[in-house]
């Protein structure tokens, strides 16, 4: 499942990052790399950008950039 | 004694709050050479050295990517004396992603551990001591907003321009022997003498394009290095 179809307050584990190396960098350096655990907090209005928690900190991401995370739902 | 120090850190970490408790009213401002990027200079004096104190543009990584991320990574690879890693302590995960890639570069680093206080509040208990053991490097934990810390981080400050403070990043065996195959054509070629050659080897594995570019190698030669 894509990142970006996480429901609010649902959990996922990164499986993989896809997409150019730019994005995959960008995702890196804000710590979404395979194994961890990120929440969906909620969407903005249009549902676009959407805020996840990740590390302990809240990130904001585009839709399109959130499409380029896989996840595995928990919970 | 003139010694050059740089601020690093991610933003929104106190960069500017620490940059004006250590200069104090000497500041100058102008642009980096080429580009409006706010470029905030000042001196701190403290016992009998002269510190030049740089403040670099926050960053989450040195990728060269962005233009703020090219200047900080050109002007640490210059070799200032000091780099403070400013990290947010209340954010100390992904903070601390930057100070490995500082590691990476072999800067003389000082870890500015600030917002102690927010990191309380989310219940964090961070152990100075053994994060400083773990990472090999000096930690300083800050409340710079109500001036706590100060003293402390200028001290290693000059700490670290007598005795320097290095640390040295270990991947796993495979990454490792990649590393050094590279590292080895790196030394063989005199590729960009001017950086330390094991930083060369993992940004030309990493694929990065400034590096390769100044390198003026692609990334195929560098795949049949390591094949």
């Amino acid at each position: 499942m894509k990142l970006s179809d996480l429901k609010p307050n649902q959990k996922g584990i990164v499986t993989e990052v896809v997409g150019n190396s730019e994005i995959k960098r960008r995702l890196l350096n804000m710590g979404v790399v395979r194994g961890v655990e990120i929440r969906m907090v909620r969407n903005a209005p249009l549902r676009d950008p959407i805020e996840f928690e990740v590390r302990g900190y809240l990130l904001s991401l585009r839709r399109d950039e959130a499409e380029n995370v896989i996840v595995e739902v928990r919970g | 004694m003139r010694k050059v120090v740089a601020l690093a850190g991610n933003p929104n970490v106190g960069k500017s709050v620490i940059f004006n408790a250590l200069t104090g009213a000497k500041q100058k401002v102008g642009n980096w050479p080429g580009v409006t990027v706010e470029k905030k200079e000042g001196i701190c004096k403290y016992k009998g050295i002269e510190f030049h104190i740089v403040d670099l543009p926050g960053i989450y990584g040195f990728t060269a990517s962005s233009i703020d991320e090219k200047i900080a990574r050109d002007f640490i690879l210059q070799k200032p004396d000091v780099v403070v890693d400013i990290v947010d302590a209340s954010n100390i995960e992904r903070n601390l992603y930057l100070t490995m890639q500082l590691v990476e570069m072999e800067a003389n680093i000082v870890v500015a551990l600030n917002k102690m206080d927010l990191a309380k509040a989310k219940g964090y208990k961070i152990n100075i001591r053994k994060l400083s053991k773990e990472l090999g490097l000096p930690v300083i934990p800050m409340v710079a907003v109500k001036n706590e810390g100060i003293d402390d981080l200028k001290e290693a400050m000059y700490h670290v321009t007598k005795h320097g403070a290095r640390t040295f990043l270990r991947y796993n065996d495979g990454v490792e022997e990649m590393i050094s195959a590279v590292q080895e054509r790196v030394i063989e070629h005199n590729l960009l003498p001017n950086y330390p050659p094991r930083f060369v080897a993992i940004k030309l594995l990493e694929g990065d394009e400034e590096i390769l570019k100044m390198a003026n190698f692609s990334e195929e030669v560098v795949k049949q290095w390591i094949s």
